[in-house]
């Protein structure tokens, strides 16, 4: 028995020098040291027939032939592991595709509406959403536009009945939040708006961001600060900007933001129609019919508010060229952003 | 509002200012320059030319063969207009040249004569409808001229976007008056004198009954008015400010109207009975009225109507009648130059729908102490174009006379409000340069007196901003606001909806975007019964089409919707989310219920492309949409209040476009917060869709207030875990999900978790039966399990099973 141990142990190390790889391990390790029929496990079997006076010594040899063969098969895993590590199969082919899980993204409307509420929350706004389906008091009656405004011809309103409509900007936030609370108030009210204009730069659903700041002493170059930060920040660099006298009812003086093209970097082009310039918002400072309608006294608080549309933003950004294509959620156009 | 910049320089002066600068610096005012235009461009490349000599065409009785001197050279030209004649000056358009219609000029012959150019009529050079005979030129004139040059025609027409406060600037003069306001021109009046009206010896009389909504009515009679075209210059303005010339009365009106803003209106003086004029509302008995353009309209009784002594014969303010209209043999005519109510103007343009230039301007505000001016104006326009003798009187009542408005404006108000550093000359300076009169009531406060044509301004901060818009929007510095810094708000919902989107990307769904008005089919496609809470939906009035008229009261079917279309753009397959809010009636005089939901659909393969190479080809299936909820509500820490799974699959809970046979809901306690499974075949049918689409929708509100796990730290075992497994063969009926439920009950104290990892369903199994393979895995905190302990657990465990469920053991050779 003693012999034979030392011929297996010979006979292991000499196979196990043949071995190069991973593969030629587990016959090893069954022919050796497998449960059932390997030759160390069944040699071992065999020393209750072995001499009682020989039992302990050739008991203590087979065990340690038995760990010295398992230390070396050990070892070659080990080695032969590491080497596979190192060395990817030299016909592999790097060309094939990555293996992945489905991965999804969001729209590019959100993407944008969050970039725009961060940078705002960056600068202490809060963010509030109020309903869709509003009453014609906060949509146009708390803004100053009363019945039969002409301003109301700016716009197309989708009706539910006489009072109730579909906002038709998210400007109605500012009567709710301020009727609530006392200045010093900063918030953007982002959401979706509705106006009845369909074609290929209108949609009748869209997405605005309205923003408004109320304290003592807001001042109209404070509005301009504000807007000029905030442009920068959007569009990641410092894009020349123009702010017009305009009107809008609730807001008084208004003012209309155009930035420098960023198509053409303001040399004219057929998205800025030659001018050089893009709108991109509509602002002012909050017109003190306003602020008495929430019982703000005028003369202590001033403010100013402002509104942009998401989707122009996210045109100018990505360079779309047809609105509809934002609410056909086709997976061609949503995986582009 | 379009004019152009000839006339604008009747009233100021713009010299040293290019047309775009002009553009510019109007935008910049707050009159946004919408378009600018050169006109008569194409009259740049067509000249004078003398015809020289005429001959008869050899082939052709009707045409010429002229010799032209074209200033340059003498060139051949075959014509056939009658009246050419030798000596003639008129205009040439030699090849290569575009006529003003886009016809290109080519050298060529005509009946075997060369012809190198063509001779134009008026007609054809887009200058009026005259087509009789080539232009017949001022002989004076020398050849070779560019014909725009040469005939006066070269001018620009710009047009602004005119704000709906901006009333004023509806008006060639008063935009010329802001354009003052940067050049410093001086700006000429519309008229030199105005003769004084005093409504005595007329013959006629003018009655206010409604002064409420008529502060102010002028009219003058003319007579011996001969109706004829308006000169050439007239209608060339008219017609480059898109008006079509019609004849000389009615076209004054209108060029007045544009030149003032004051509309006017003519009737034929001989057809207004009973020699009175009466502003009023209806009688009870009117109810109707022909207006000119052949229409027979409704009357109401809050419209004001223009009526001589029996009958209406206009609304004012809209459109005249058709039985006082000007006609080619009107030789008298009362001319009216009145001011009548917005409000009530644009409630009668709304209601008739009839919406005219006069009624523009009148809606939103024309200045009452234009009326007579402007008539005036007109009355001259006729005598000298008309042949109109005028009445020396005319009548002008006025109750609506008001003094002018007097604002105090405080400087530090201006300054505060703007963040600007100005003093009180220079605002003062700024406010008169638009003919606003300024006086001092204090050395911190001016007293401005508001121009009757300013009806936008009411307040001071209506001057401030007027201040500002003078100074220049750009003049303006920037700064940072100064303010409390405070923690804004958060709104859960929100926050809700940032992390469910941020999961559900990951596990390969896109966000949908969809328009929250829908078609109502969507809800028979769905198979909802006519009691189901969703069919309380908020139907709008004016909806675009059928397809968008009612909000919407689920997201699923514009999902679906989105299923088709990808799949007929070959996208099929599928994953797509979205947030959004549904909408449901509580009254017809209340805000509906806005409620914010989820929804996702998932459709086609469940890899992504790549997948033939690495995986087989799988279709998606319950397990997989289960598995998104799962993984969701895992993240988000939801467990559910109350002890009730879940999941339930419970049959009268079930949603109509749910499949029956795949279908779960998501229960917290006793609330279902949404459902999930297959979409019922026949909505999928109804929507166009031929592949199994999977679906959950959860109310995020509920979601937000169902049981959420707070997030806390539990120490990490510091003794091995010991798992065992066992395979039991139950009746069919019993879900898996049961055997792990009852494995949890039991409460063993030192049971870590149960899963199951296999179920397995045929031969050798008997039918009606199946497989199900379990493991549990047992730690103890204290100490590392022996196998006898955790056997005898385990025992008590499988006992309990299989007297529980009806289950045995799987056998070996069941393997």
């Amino acid at each position: 028995m003693e012999q034979e141990l030392n011929r297996l142990q010979q006979e292991a190390e000499e196979d196990l020098g043949q071995i190069n790889e991973i593969a030629q391990l587990e016959a090893f390790r069954v022919k050796y040291l497998g449960r059932k029929g390997g030759a160390l496990t069944s040699i071992m079997r065999q020393l209750g027939t072995v001499d009682p006076h020989d039992r302990p010594r050739l008991g203590q040899l087979a065990n340690d032939v038995k760990q010295e063969v398992e230390s070396w098969f050990e070892e070659k895993k080990e080695q032969l592991t590491a080497t596979q590590i190192r060395h990817t199969d030299s016909t592999t082919d790097f060309s094939l595709p990555g293996r992945y899980l489905p991965y999804g993204k969001l729209h590019p409307v959100t993407q944008v509406m969050e970039e725009i509420c961060s940078i705002f929350e960056g600068l202490g706004f809060a963010v509030a959403e109020g309903p869709d389906v509003e009453t014609d008091y906060y949509n146009f009656e708390a803004l100053n536009i009363p019945k039969h405004h002409p301003a109301r011809d700016m716009h197309d309103t989708f009706y539910v009945t006489d009072s109730i409509l579909l906002r038709t900007h998210t400007s109605p936030m500012q009567a709710r939040i301020m009727e609530q609370q006392d200045p010093p108030l900063r918030y953007i009210a982002p959401g979706k708006v509705y106006r009845c204009d369909s074609d290929i730069t209108h949609t009748p659903m869209f997405h605005q961001v309205e923003g408004f700041l109320v304290d003592r002493d807001v001042s109209f170059a404070d509005l301009k600060g504000v807007l000029t930060s905030f442009t920068h920040k959007m569009f990641e660099r410092e894009l020349a900007l123009r702010f017009r006298p305009s009107f809008f009812p609730f807001t008084e003086p208004s003012a209309e933001v155009d930035i420098a093209c960023v198509i053409c970097n303001g040399s004219g082009c057929r998205v800025c129609k030659r001018t050089g310039w893009l709108e991109i918002l509509g602002s002012g400072l909050i017109d003190p019919e306003v602020l008495k309608m929430v019982g703000y006294d005028p003369d202590i608080y001033s403010g100013f508010a402002f509104g942009l549309g998401v989707e122009r933003i996210a045109m100018l950004k990505y360079g779309i060229d047809d609105i509809r294509l934002y609410y056909e959620n086709d997976l061609r156009f949503l995986s582009q952003f | 509002m379009k004019f152009t910049l000839s006339w604008l320089n009747q009233f100021i002066s713009t010299e040293g200012l290019t047309s775009a600068q002009l553009a510019d610096k109007l935008t910049m005012l707050g009159l946004e320059v919408d378009s600018v235009e050169e006109l008569f461009v194409e009259l740049e490349q067509i000249t004078t030319a003398r015809i020289r000599e005429v001959n008869i065409h050899p082939d052709a009785d009707k045409l010429t063969i002229c010799e032209v001197d074209t200033g340059t050279e003498i060139v051949q030209v075959v014509c056939g207009a009658p009246n050419v004649r030798v000596g003639m000056l008129t205009a040439i358009a030699r090849p290569g040249v575009k006529l003003p219609d886009g016809t290109k000029i080519k050298k060529s012959k005509v009946r075997g004569v060369v012809s190198a150019g063509m001779l134009c009529s008026a007609r054809e050079l887009g200058l009026n409808d005259d087509h009789d005979g080539i232009l017949n030129l001022d002989d004076q004139l020398a050849t070779g001229l560019p014909l725009a040059g040469a005939l006066g025609l070269r001018d620009t027409m710009i047009e602004v976007d005119l704000t709906p406060n901006r009333s004023d600037c509806a008006s060639v003069r008063g935009i010329a008056r802001e354009v003052g306001s940067f050049t410093g021109s001086i700006l000429q009046p519309l008229v030199a004198d105005v003769t004084p009206l005093t409504g005595m010896n007329l013959g006629y009389e003018v009655l206010i009954h409604a002064p409420d909504l008529c502060p102010r009515y002028t009219a003058r009679k003319l007579t011996n008015v001969t109706i004829g075209p308006s000169p050439q210059w007239m209608q060339q303005r008219l017609t480059a400010v898109g008006m079509r010339p019609i004849n000389n009365i009615v076209d004054i009106t209108n060029y007045v109207m544009l030149e003032s803003g004051q509309p006017l209106h003519a009737f034929d003086f001989t057809t207004l009975k009973g020699g009175k004029v009466i502003v009023r509302r209806p009688a009870v008995d009117e109810m109707t009225i022909i207006t000119l353009d052949n229409n027979l309209r409704q009357l109401d009784a809050e419209m004001l109507l223009i009526c001589d002594a029996e009958r209406p014969v206009a609304i004012a303010g809209v459109m005249g009648g058709l039985d006082t209209e000007i006609i080619n043999t009107t030789t008298t005519i009362l001319l009216e130059s009145a001011c009548f109510n917005p409000v009530s103007i644009r409630r009668t343009a709304r209601k008739l729908g009839i919406p005219s230039e006069a009624s523009y301007r009148f809606e939103r505000g024309v200045d009452p102490n234009l009326a007579d001016s402007a008539l005036q104006r007109a009355v001259d326009l006729m005598v000298q174009y008309a042949g109109a003798q005028a009445d020396d009187n005319g009548v002008d009542v006025y109750p609506g006379k008001k003094p002018l408005l007097l604002l105090p404006l405080r400087i530090e108000r201006v300054c505060t409000l703007l963040g600007l550093n100005l003093n009180q000359e220079q605002v003062a300076l700024l406010l008169k340069s638009i003919e606003f009169s300024v006086t001092t009531i204090d050395d911190k406060t001016l007293q401005v007196e508001v121009p009757s044509f300013r009806i936008d301004i009411e307040r001071e901060i209506d001057l401030i901003e007027e201040v500002a818009r003078l100074v220049g929007y750009n003049e303006i510095p920037t700064s940072q606001p100064l303010i409390r810094m405070d923690y804004p708000k958060r709104d859960d919902l929100r926050t809700l909806r940032h992390e469910i989107a941020k999961i559900l990307t990951t596990q390969g769904f896109f966000e949908a975007i969809n328009y929250s008005f829908v078609a109502e089919n969507h809800l028979d496609l769905c198979r909802l019964p006519e009691d189901d809470y969703r069919r309380r939906v908020t139907r709008l009035l004016n909806p675009l089409s059928e397809e968008q008229s009612i909000m919407r009261s689920m997201l699923l079917p514009s999902m679906l919707e989105n299923v088709r279309r990808n799949i007929n753009f070959q996208k099929s397959d599928i994953r797509l989310f979205e947030t959004g809010k549904i909408f449901l009636e509580q009254s017809r005089d209340t805000l509906p219920e806005e409620r914010l939901q989820l929804c996702a659909v998932i459709s086609g393969h469940r890899y992504p492309e790549a997948e033939p190479l690495y995986y087989s080809t799988q279709e998606t299936d319950f397990f997989d949409i289960k598995g998104a909820v799962v993984s969701l509500l895992q993240v988000l820490g939801v467990t559910g209040t109350g002890n009730g799974a879940l999941f339930q699959h419970n049959i009268s809970l079930v949603q109509p476009y749910c499949d029956p046979d795949c279908a779960v809901i998501i229960m917290d306690n006793d609330n279902m917060i949404g459902a999930l499974g297959a979409v019922h075949p026949e909505t999928l049918k109804g929507f166009g869709i031929k592949q199994q689409v999977y679906f959950f929708e959860l109310d995020l509100q509920q979601l937000l207030s169902s049981g959420r796990k707070e997030k806390k730290f539990k120490a990490l075992p510091k003794y091995p875990s010991v798992k065992r497994d066992i395979s039991l063969v139950v009746p069919d009926s019993i879900p898996a999900g049961e055997l792990l439920r009852a494995i949890h009950e039991q409460n063993q104290k030192y049971l870590e978790s149960a899963d199951i990892f296999d179920v397995y369903r045929g031969k050798p199994i008997p039918s009606g039966y199946k497989s199900v393979a379990l493991s549990a895995t047992y730690r103890s905190p204290t100490a590392t399990l022996d196998d006898q302990s955790v056997d005898k657990m385990h025992d008590k465990i499988v006992n309990s099973l299989m007297a529980d469920f009806n289950a045995r053991y799987r056998e070996g050779s069941e393997e």
